[in-house]
This record gives C-alpha cells, structure tokens and sequence, in this order.
C-alpha cells in the first residue's frame, strides 16, 4: 500500500503545481478587464453604419486567389456576437490565454447559392475587412491581425490584441471567429456533391468533401461548441484532464497542428468519452489522472477510429456503422457529430498515426517513468529536431509551382502540396522509414492576406522522418522489377529518373536498382541523397532549398575528408593478432588466459581512433613512412589476466611491481619470438604490432578482492588500480554490447564527446560517464523512441545534460537489464547517504553526478572527483544554450557552416585567464577543430615555441634507417596533458584549469575559490600577485606556451556568459 | 560636445569624400568613446541619450551603431565606397568591444559602472559574431578594399609612433590576404586577431584626437603610464633549460625508458629488497617465539590449502569460487533479518518511514522547484 500510495501522491503533487501554472487565473478583476474588453469590441462593431455597400475591392487580392464570383454586399450587423471556446468553460490553458468571440453571420448579406465557388469564403472574408476596418479606430485596441483558422487561408479569422492586461501583466487576444449557423441548406453540403464549379475532370464535375465541411464546420460551430461547453461545465475533473492534455499537446509539435489535433479536438474527444454514444467511459467519480489515462487509452488503442467516432443523436442509430464508414470514405478519421458533419475533416492518415503513437508513449511514459511520468509528458519539449532522426526542411518561399493549379479548388494548394511531398518521400523511403511526417505551417500571424494568398509561403515546410532499424535504412540500392515487366520498370525509371540502372546480380537475376554507394561510415547519407535526389527530380525544386539536416556535425569528427573510424577495421585486426599471440607464449611462468580491451577506439567511441602509424609494424614488415608522419602515438590500453597462482606477494606496491616483471618478460619473448617490438617505463608496457601501440595491463583477480575488504568500509574514495581495472573491463564489455545493439550509439557518442572537450570540459566529464549519459538515451528513451540518427542524439544529449536533476536524483545506466529491485533499492540508498554527505560537508567538493550501473551502484568508478557541482552548473549552461543554438539551426532558415561550428567554437571570454598553446607543437596538430585568437584581456605573456619537439618527423628523418625513426616515435606523448598536470601540482588551490584534451589550443584559467575570497575591489597588489603567478605557469609551459590574457570575467556572470554569447547569434 | 565640437570642425576643414568617410568612421567610434566620458561626468546630450538607450536593451545600441553607418556614407555613393564602408563598420564593432573591456581593464575605480560595462561588452560580442559572418560572407569581394583601409591603418599606427602596433597592423594586412586562400575559420580568426591590432592603434590615436576633453585627456595618459606598466612579457623556449616545460617533459620521457634490461634490473633489485624485508620480519617473530614467548594460533576456517608454500602451485581460482559458493549457501541457513516478528515490524516500520521521508523531501523538492518556476509547461 505504501509504495502505490506515494507514487500516486507525488504525482498528484506535481500535477496540482502544474494546473496551477497553466490554468488561467479567474478572477473577478481580470473576468472584468476581459469582458470589458469584449464589450468594447461589441461596442466598436455596433458602430458600423447599416447597408454599407461592401465590394471587392477591401480585399481584392484574396477574393481574386480563391477564385470567387459575386461577392458584393450590403453590410448588416452580425445576428449575434457570443463569448465562446475554451474560456467560456474556464478550460483555457497558459499561456495562450484568448477569447473566442463567435460572430454570427447575418442571413441578409447571403443569398441561398453563395455556398457555391468559393463565394461564401469571400464574403465572409470581406465582412471581417469591415469589422477589421472599424475594430482598428477603438482606441482600447491596440492591434487587430489576420490569422487562420486552423492554417486554413481561405478562412481567415480576426485576432484582437487589447491596449490592456491583465493582472500580473498577462497578454491575452480575442479571436473574432465568423460562424454561419443556419445560413445555407445543409443537404445542398452533403460530400458527395460538387461545389466549386472549376473543379472538373473533361466536364466531369468532382465531388468537393473538404470545401463543403469548410462552410459546414461555420455553421455547426456554435452548436458543437455549445454541446462542449455543456459537458465541461461544472465537472471539474473533466476541465483540469483537458488543461493537461491540452499542456501534453502542445509540447509535441508534430501532433499539436492542422492536419491532427488541436485544444477543440481534444475536447470533443473527451466529450465523446463522457457522452452516451461514448458509452459513458469517463464518468463522474473518475479523478484527472483516471481520465487522463482512458483518454489517452482511448486514442492509441481503440478499434472504434477504424469505423469512426459517431456522436448519435437521442434514440436514431438505425444505420449501421459500415454504411457511414462509407460516406465518409474520403476522410481517414471520423468524429461525427450529430448532425452529420465531420469534424475531423482535416486529419491526415500521417497524422492520426503520429497521434496514436504519440498517445501510446505516453501511456508507457505512465507506466515506466517516475511520478507516472510527469516529466516526460508534460514538461519536455518533443518538437522536430529532438524527435524525427532526420529533419529536412523545404524552402519553397516563391515557388510558384505550388499554386501552379490555383490556390483553392477542394482542398488548398498547400494541404496539396504537403500530400504530394508525402507520397513521393513515402515512396522513395518505402521500408526504411517508420514514419514520416510533414508539416507546413504556411499561414503565420504575420500574413497580408488582403494581398492574395501568394505570399502565404514564407514559412519552411518541414519534413521529419522516423527510421525502423539503421539495416534497412542504410542500405545501399533500391530493389526493382525486373525489366521484363514492362510496365513497373517503366515506373520505376520515371519515379528515379537518371538514377534507375539495370545490374545483373549474383544470383543471375536482372532487375532495376537505383544505388547510392557509400563507405560504411558514410551510409547516414544515403537518405539523405534519396530525398534531395526524388524532391529535386519530382519538384523540380534546386538542391539549395532542400535543406537536410544530417551531416551537418560530422566536419568536427573528420581528419580531413576522412572519418578515421574507418580505421577501426584495421584496429580490431590487429588487436585480434595481439591477442592470439599474447594466447600462444608458453615460455612465461604463467600463461595469459585473457586478452580484453579497454580502449574506447576499440568499441567504436573513441572521437579520433587512431591511423595505424607507419613506423609501429613488427620489424618483419617494413611499411614506408609517407609524409607527415606523426612522432607520436597514442597507446591503446589492452587489458590481460594471468592464470591463478598462489605466489602473488600480498603488499600492494610489491604486487604492482610483479605485474610490471611479468610484463617486461611478456614484452621481452613477444620480441624474441616474433620480433615484435616493444617499449617500457617502470609502470607501463607498450608493445608494438600491426601499427598500433597497445598498453598492456594485467588485472589480477586476487587484488581486487583485497580492495572490496576494504571498500566496504567505505574507507577508500579513490579505488585501486586493479579495481579501476576492473571497472574498466566490464564497462568496456558492456558499451561494446550497447553499441551492438545500436549502431549509431557511437557515433553520437562521439559527437558527445567532441562537444564537451570543445568546450574545454575535458577535466570535468571523463569518456566513460559521457559514454553513460548517452547510453541512457537508448535505455531510457522515452518519451522519445532510441534516436536512430547522430544529430538527433546529440541534441538529447545535450538535453539530457542541462535538464538533469541530478540533485535530487541518481541516474541508472542498466544496459543489460539486470538490475534488479534490491539493486535499486541499494543505489538509491548509496545516493541518499551520498547526498547527505554532501549537504553535511558543504566546502568539500564532492561529487555532483551520480551515475550508477550494475558494476558500480555507489557511483565511484567516473564522476566520484568530477564534476563538482560549480563544474556541473557551468556544464549544464553550456549545454542548454547549445541545445537551444542546435534545436534553431535545426529549424530556421540558418545553414551555413558557421553556424554548425558554432556549435564547436568555445567563447574565451568565461575565464578568468586564458593560455594559448603553439598549435604546432599539439601532438596531433591536424585533431584542432578551430585555432583560437583572443581579442580581449591584457596579453602578459609571449613564448616562443620550442625547436626540440615536432609533432611529425622532419624529412631529414626521413632518410634515416628504421630503428633510428623508431627511436624517434614517442608513445603517449601529450605536453598538454605535463602542462596541465604541472599547473595543478603547482597551483592546486590557486587556479582551476580547463581544457580540450583532444587537441585544442586553448586552456582556460579559473580562479580557485580561495583568492578569489581574498579579491579586493581595488587590490592593486593582488592583481600584481596574479599576474606574477601567471608568467609562472607560462614557466611551466615554456616552449609550449604561446600567449597568457588576463581578462577580468566577472565571477557571477559566469554561469550566463556564454548563454548569451550563443544565442545572440542568431 | 567637445566631443562632437572637434569632430564637426574636422568636418568642415576637410571636404573630400575620403575624409567625410574617415569622419562618417569616426562619428561610431565615437559611441564606446563617449561612454567613457559619460562615466566622468560629461553630460554631452546626444551621448546621453545614445547612452541610456544601451543601457535599456544592448540591442538597441548595435542598431542605432549600424544605421548610423548606413546612413552616413550612404546618399548613393560608389558600391565599392559602400563595402569599404561596412568592412570599417566592422571593425568599428570590433572595436568597440575592445574598447569596453579594455577601460574596465586598465581604469580601476570604474568598478561601479562593470555591471553596464558588460552588458556593453557583451553587446559588442554579439556584434563582433554578426561581424565576423559578414566578413566572411564577403570576403573575397573585400580583399581589395580591405588591403587598402589597412594601409590607412598602417599610416595611422605609423603616427602614432607605436611600432608594436604598427609591425601587427602590417602583419595583419599580409594574414588577410593569406587569409582569403586559406579556410574559412582560419581566415576568421585571424581577422579578428586584425581587427583587435588594428584597433588598438587607432584607439589610441582617437584618444589624441580628444585632446579637447580634459577628462578623457587625462584618462588616455593614464591607460597609457598603465599599459608600459605591464608590459607583455617574453618568455624564451626553454630549449635549454630541462627544468621546466617542454624540454623537461622530453627529457623525463626518455629518462622514464631507459630499456628493458635497466627496468628489470629495478624490479629485481626491488623484489629483492622487498623479499629481504619480509624475511627479516618474519626472522624477528621466530626469534620472538623461540624466546620463550608465545603467539596465537589463528584458526582458519574452510578448506585447507591444497597448495605447497614453497612450490606455490595452483590452488586456482576455482578453488576460492567454491569456496565463496558455499559461503553463499551456508548463509542462506543462518537466520534471516525477519525471523523474529519485532525484526519484521521494525523492518517494516523503517520501511514507513523512509517512504515518509521519501515523500517529505519529494514535497520539499517540489516547493524548491515551484521557486525556480519549474512547473511552467512554456
């Protein structure tokens, strides 16, 4: 009983904060300022001279779009203006905060036939050209705009902004929408009939369903809004369950827009549910959550959508359900109302799909997440870029073809136009989708629609496409027929145009294909080049405009025009060869029986796996070294177990000292056997074989029972080497599975790990706790689905990042399923007791991530020493503001590469001092992302770089033999890294250190919290005191260091600095 | 005004077109000046009103800044006038950001104008990115131009008599063309590092210009005494030097591999030592035992060992699990935490109770997170 009684409680706590903030506040002052607002609005209309003769000419350019005849009137006063949608029955929700004011049209300005072509749309439109025109004299009104109803342009409706506010400063609108209750004979509507003469094939006039619902939807509105407000009126419950989903909407955007749900939709469905046709599923007794829940039950899982919702009037059901499927057969959705008409009428098939799929996660969201998954559904935002893998956008600002028929026949042309986009992507990407979306937006508050609706097309039209599995979406050719059916080849060829070849396949088959042949790194492009090919084929739309965001990222991952994780191959190669001769040496005392990476290069993570170097081959194979030849290597850390032995010497340090025996002798016989080189320190021992440099390890199992004596006590913060082996073993193993089962979880990864070294975080956040936090995303996806493209799980990444409540909660990476209750129980414990550690001890600048899996639940093996909480801050702040740069480059107009390496580009101005490196004297020059100039701060100090180290061997080198270039090799070699270790020894208080391990050229300088106490406003002396510690750390860099600034970053704008500096770009 | 008096005069001494342009320059410059005098107290109207404009929204300020360039070389002149014109705009923008993070730099006792002086600064960030896209949009149809402004810049730092500014003026001007062939990001930074050199010369020389102000007058001597005060300091390689960076760290490379035969000559020479140590130890307790005293026999529990002490052949590894296996076993028969109803009922009394807590801190948290207007779905 506890447990459900919390759960359900905290929930129910969080729920109430919600409502609190969404719903609108009814007071009787801010009733007042509103109705007074409406009443001078009724007042401005009532003004309006009688048999005002109204022609074209207020508004010719739309009346000539829509093609309408006879439009000319004389003006009447509307039949009645009504306070109508959601504020009526108090279920508005924040912060869209607006009156519905219903404006009945008068039966006077009409004749009988002005349903037809178009001419009711025009007059419609005309009459609120008056009203617009004499709304705008009132001196309450601040603005009167255009707006659509339901992205509708040939139905247009008035948005009234008022001078006033409300009380805590709150805009609110009025929405002056025109309805047409009774005004035209609702037989002559019926779907199947023709109203807009124009549309004919050869003399064939078509039936128009979706022109006919647009006038019938005016003229049922007030009556179906009226049975709305009669449910929702007095049943509490039921408003707060609507405010809710109305909030869970909302925050997705591909379900909250024309062609799927909108705040009426929801409402009418929730009717439905409570209503006798409905069968009465919601009911009284139900509290918000249970509504919410059948609700959501209702639109993911009900077989009842196949036939259609049908709203019956009382006691008259004597047609049975098929029947009306039928005549209804145009609309993929049905919610009939009583009176015959389709409500649904816009909702595409894509659209309700999307809806029923987004209402399933959401009902898993409920059962999985925490707090009935509170967070996930009503308070993250799911919009394009965070939820399709890939999202391409179409700018089709003045491309006339799509009005090329006219702008309204039936439907309009950009509904049209979204439709064809659809079918033509849907074909091109016919199994390797889940599902795709469009969308166009086209008519926006800004729009003139007085002048025509060729403007209507500012706005981009985006594409968002789910992908089912990364086999099938990456797969090089696009099977066809056989070129003996004539017929489907020929359609073939048309749909793929110059890109349609015939191959004769292995097996003797000849059929058609179209192929996009990439490298295995490279295969995200494919679709890529799929959808640019068809939509430039099919549209004739120029590359340009097609704006695809997939590759955007990969330039921070390349040497050059190369992703060296194509290097991979040769790397598991060799490690293979490594391991099978480690297996076969017998003349060591004990044998090796475990070979096991450790490398991050090895499970695909690594943001720059290493090219195999020229001069690491065994001294069989003599590879010659071209130029450019790097005299560093990296090592790749290998990690191996001995067969048991009781003779292991018990003390640590002695033990230590015997693995490093044992793998001097390892090294010594691979050497002697089979010439394969190797090169040793007292700690280490890198062997050299196929052109890589592996670092052996050996673990040794006696060791680490030792250390679990021990660490049960709770003794040891910092683990031991055969622990963190250990540690490192089984994360190593475990990533390398995840990465199995997702295969652009290492790509992401990488991303991941660029950006947070770019920013000079590499102290801050090690490889393995970025590798879990991105794990996450594919264990814990929801409300999301596992990304399936680097771009969109980089963006959660980013997110996951800045909206983390790492605070108040643990994070559990469980990649294999097997934690089991009491292992959550137990993490859960070792947070809390962490948590209180921490709030008792506040100096200590303990851990402020905790992140826990099955090998390690007290989270100890990679966030115990970083990042601290002020670390953890600076972290999220820079990841929000780059979620928030990434998710606008994603969707406005904005692609030039500049922008996309903003991402990458760190700004300088957030430390306190700011140390550049000679970039030629980076071991690995080439890994630079974007040299970095400083343009501010005073510059103390200039180094002049030293002569002794170069990062690639001279051609003088060159010529020598190949033992002497060998000696030449340097393993491990990073004077950044001695830099970085030297400052921190010599100043561990004074400064904090920041810095991009993977080759920038930049590290920033923090003071530490003990001088920056002692900072004094005008301390002259203290600054000197800095400036003399600085030149020492440039001492301690010398032949490294290029320039040290000192810039005067005010320490409490830290945290905001860079959000500004980011998003002020745009 | 005296600001604004010379620069009207400067207008109406020198008509030619170059000149109204160099003055169109100087009148935006003027903007980041002008606060400074403000500061002093110099209620210069104009300025003023500039000013408090900023200080309401940063925006605002980069604006005005830009229209003020367009309209002031604008009145239809030659469409290569008008690119050399936004190329100085540019660099005006550049400038006047160095120019606000260079005063609170250098002119302690400002510090109670750093809050405006950062959000200026800021500013000036945002423009210097607007900048730098500009540039680079146009940078090959600018190279021309641009070649020829440095050459002014080049003549004025010469004035100056600044040679330092001068060799980076000149510098600059041999990286920007390098610049246009190079890549994009390249050629990005450098000129922004060409902006920052160029720019300090020609602060320096508006500040001379000034000389009508007293204030500003004294403040330009006084960032002047200040800026010879600390000198930028040059360090050398260190070539020679091993104790310290990159020669130390080479050194220490090659000094930690000395070979294989030498390390394991270390270790041996350790283990030696070691194993000497312990024998002397354990020599000591027999020697204490055999003096008649006594020590305690420790009873091991489990299985004997079955290796020999002084051959150490394999106890295994499967030994030991076996052994941990059957531990895991026995435990399972010992009595459990619940055998006794009060253990239950404690057990499930602390259960309660940490749900309470559990529940208490959620309501807690919750509060804390209504605070930071967590719960706004927009």
């Amino acid at each position: 009983m506890g447990s459900e009684a919390t759960y359900t409680d905290s929930t129910n706590l969080k729920l109430r904060e919600l409502l609190k903030e969404a719903q609108h506040d009814y007071s009787p002052e801010s009733t007042k300022i509103i109705n007074d607002f409406v009443c001078s609005i009724k007042k401005a209309i009532d003004q309006i001279p009688e048999d005002l003769q109204v022609t074209a000419d207020l508004g010719p350019g739309f009346v000539r779009d829509i093609g309408a005849d006879k439009v000319e009137f004389k003006f009447k006063k509307p039949k009645s203006i009504e306070i109508g949608g959601s504020y009526s029955f108090q279920c508005v929700a924040k912060p869209d905060v607006h009156v519905d004011l219903f404006l009945r049209l008068p039966k006077e300005c009409f004749y009988e036939k002005d349903y037809l072509n178009y001419r009711y749309h025009a007059k419609r439109f005309l009459y609120l050209c008056i009203i617009k025109k004499y709304l705008k004299l009132s001196s309450l009104i601040q603005e009167v705009r255009w707006s659509t109803f339901h992205n509708e342009a040939r139905k247009p409706f008035l948005v009234v902004y008022p001078a006033a506010r409300l009380s805590g400063n709150a805009a609110f609108f009025v929405k002056i929408i025109p309805t047409s209750t009774s005004l035209f004979c609702a037989s002559k509507l019926i779907l199947e009939r023709n109203n807009v003469r124009s549309l004919n094939q050869e003399g064939v006039l078509q039936a128009t369903p979706k022109y006919n619902s647009s006038i019938l939807e005016d003229m049922f509105l007030e009556d179906n809004f009226e049975f709305v407000k009669r449910t929702f009126m007095g049943w509490k419950e039921l408003g707060e369950a609507l405010i809710l989903l109305k909030v869970w909407a909302r925050q997705r955007s591909s379900i909250y827009a024309h062609d799927c749900l909108s705040g009426f939709l929801i409402s009418i469905i929730m009717a439905y549910l409570a209503s006798k046709s409905g069968k009465n599923r919601i009911n009284k007794p139900m509290n918000v959550i249970q509504i919410l829940r059948i609700t959501l039950d209702f639109i993911a899982n009900s077989k009842i959508w196949d036939h259609g919702l049908y709203f019956q009037p009382d006691g008259e059901s004597n047609i049975s359900n098929k029947d009306r499927r039928k005549q209804f057969q145009s609309f993929p959705v049905i919610i009939c109302d009583s009176f015959g008409f389709n409500l649904a009428f816009r909702m595409s098939l894509s659209g309700f799909q999307e809806l029923r799929d987004e209402a399933s996660l959401a009902l898993s969201c409920i059962d999985k997440c925490k707090d009935g998954g509170f967070d996930e559904m009503f308070m993250t935002k799911i919009d394009f870029p965070a939820k399709y893998d890939y999202c391409i956008r179409l700018n089709l600002k003045g491309s006339r073809e799509v009005y090329s028929c006219g702008f309204c026949l039936d439907e309009e042309c950009w509904r049209k136009y979204e439709q064809k986009v659809l079918s033509i992507i849907d074909q091109a990407l016919r199994g390797r989708t889940k599902l795709v979306r469009v969308i166009w937006r086209n008519a926006t508050f800004e729009c003139n629609i007085e002048d025509g609706l060729s403007t209507l097309d500012g706005e981009a039209l985006l594409i968002g496409i789910s992908i089912n599995s990364m086999e099938e979406a990456f797969k090089q050719a696009v099977m066809g027929p056989s070129p003996e059916e004539k017929d489907k080849a020929l359609e073939f060829r048309k749909f793929w145009g110059d890109k349609a070849t015939l191959r004769w396949f292995r097996d003797g088959k000849i059929a058609e294909v179209a192929v996009w042949e990439h490298e295995e790194s490279e295969r995200h492009i494919i679709i890529k080049e799929i959808i640019e090919h068809v939509l430039s084929h099919h549209l004739s739309l120029p590359k340009e405009n097609i704006i695809s965001i997939v590759d955007q990222l990969d330039f921070s991952l390349r040497h050059g025009n190369k992703d060296p994780i194509s290097f991979s191959v040769n790397l598991l190669k060799a490690f293979d060869n490594l391991s099978k001769h480690l297996r076969l040496l017998d003349d060591i005392p004990l044998r090796i029986s475990s070979v096991q990476p450790l490398d991050s290069a090895f499970r695909l993570t690594s943001v720059f796996p290493p090219p195999p170097h020229p001069l690491a081959y065994e001294d069989s194979v003599g590879v010659k070294p071209q130029k450019l030849t790097s005299t560093c290597i990296q090592p790749l850390e290998v990690m191996i177990q001995l067969e048991g032995s009781g003779n292991w010497p018990m003390d640590d340090l002695a033990m230590e000292k015997t693995k490093s025996a044992f793998l001097m002798k390892i090294g010594e016989s691979l050497q002697e056997k089979w010439g394969i080189s190797c090169t040793a320190t007292e700690d280490d021992v890198d062997v050299f074989l196929s052109g890589y440099a592996f670092r052996l390890k050996i673990l040794h199992e006696r060791g680490l029972s030792l250390v679990q004596k021990q660490g049960n006590a709770h003794v040891k913060r910092v683990l031991s080497s055969d622990k963190k082996l250990f540690v490192r073993g089984q994360h190593s193993s475990m990533i390398n599975g995840l990465r199995g089962r997702y295969p652009i979880y290492g790509p992401v990864v990488r991303l991941a790990k660029r950006w947070v070294s770019a920013h000079l975080f590499s102290n801050s956040l090690t490889e393995e706790a970025i590798e879990l936090l991105v794990a996450y995303l594919f264990l814990k996806p929801l409300p999301f689905r596992p990304p399936s493209s680097r771009i969109t799980g980089f963006l959660r990444f980013l997110r996951l990042l800045s909206e983390y409540d790492w605070s108040f909660s643990a994070l559990i990476v469980d990649i294999n399923g097997d934690l089991t209750p009491e292992d959550d129980k137990e993490i859960n414990h070792n947070f809390m007791s962490n948590q209180r550690e921490y709030k008792d001890n506040m100096q200590n600048i303990s851990p402020a991530m905790f992140v826990a899996t099955v090998y390690d639940k007290a989270s100890e093996a990679w966030t115990s020493v970083s990042p601290t909480a002020a670390e953890l801050r600076r972290l999220a702040t820079y990841a929000a503001s780059s979620a928030k740069f990434l998710t606008s480059v994603i969707m406005q107009n904005l692609n030039d590469s500049y922008r996309w390496e903003c991402l990458f580009r760190t700004p300088l101005n957030n430390y306190n001092a700011v140390i550049l490196l000679h970039r030629d004297k980076l071991p690995f020059p080439h890994r630079l992302l974007f040299p970095s100039e400083i343009n501010q701060g005073r510059k103390i100090l200039h180094g002049n770089p030293s002569k002794i180290f170069q990062p690639f061997l001279l051609p003088g080198d060159l010529r020598g033999s190949l033992e002497e270039m060998k000696n030449k090799l340097m393993v491990n070699f990073d004077p950044l890294r001695y830099f970085i270790h030297d400052i921190e020894r010599e100043f561990p208080e004074k400064f904090k250190v920041w810095y991009d391990s993977l080759g920038g050229d930049a590290i920033g300088l923090t003071f530490g919290n003990k001088s920056s106490k002692k900072r004094g406003r005008n301390n002259n002396c203290e600054d000197k005191d800095v400036v003399d510690s600085l030149r020492a750390v440039g001492e301690l860099g010398k032949g490294f260091v290029r320039n040290i600034y000192l810039l005067k970053a005010p320490k409490n704008k830290l945290r905001h600095g860079y959000l500004r500096s980011v998003s002020d770009r745009d | 005004m005296a600001a604004e008096d010379s620069h009207k005069k400067m207008k109406k001494r020198k008509h030619t077109k170059k000149n109204i342009e160099q003055n169109s320059v100087k009148e935006n410059s003027q903007l980041p000046e002008s606060e400074d005098n403000f500061y002093k107290g110099n209620k210069d109207k104009k300025n003023k009103k500039k000013y408090s404009g900023e200080k309401g929204d940063t925006k605002t300020v980069g604006m005005s800044n830009i229209k003020d360039e367009s309209d002031a070389p604008g009145g239809g002149k030659k469409k290569s006038k008008k690119l050399r014109a936004e190329k100085k705009k540019n660099d005006k923008i550049a400038k006047a950001e160095v120019n606000d993070v260079g005063t609170p730099c250098n002119d302690e006792g400002q510090d109670e104008f750093s809050d405006k002086k950062e959000t200026s600064n800021e500013a000036g960030e945002c423009k210097m990115h607007k900048s730098m896209k500009k540039k680079r949009k146009n940078a090959k149809t600018l190279d021309v131009s641009e070649v020829d402004k440095l050459d002014n810049e080049g003549e004025d730092a010469a004035e100056q008599k600044n040679d330092e500014e001068k060799v980076g003026a000149t510098h600059t001007e041999h990286e920007d063309l390098m610049a246009s062939f190079r890549g994009l990001s390249e050629a990005e930074t450098s000129r922004s590092a060409n902006a920052r050199n160029s720019k300090k010369a020609r602060k320096i020389k508006k500040k001379d210009r000034l000389l009508v102000n007293q204030s500003s007058q004294e403040n330009s001597v006084e960032k002047k005494g200040e800026a010879e005060e600390y000198e930028v300091y040059e360090m050398s390689s260190g070539d020679e030097d091993s104790s310290k960076g990159m020669k130390k760290w080479i050194t220490e490379y090659h000094q930690s591999r000395p070979g294989l035969k030498v390390l394991q000559e270390r270790i041996d020479d350790f283990i030696a030592a070691h194993e000497a140590q312990e024998e002397q130890a354990r020599r000591e307790r027999e020697a204490k035992a055999a003096e008649g005293g006594w020590t305690v026999v420790v009873h091991h529990k489990g299985r004997k060992k079955t290796s020999d002490a002084e051959s150490g052949t394999v106890v295994g590894s499967v030994a030991q699990a076996a052994v941990l296996d059957k531990m895991a076993k026995r435990k399972n028969k010992d009595a459990g935490p619940d055998f006794y109803r009060f253990q239950r009922r404690e057990a499930h009394r602390n259960e309660i109770m940490m749900l309470q807590s559990k529940f208490e801190q959620d309501k807690k948290r919750i509060q804390q997170m209504r605070a930071e207007r967590k719960f706004r779905p927009y």
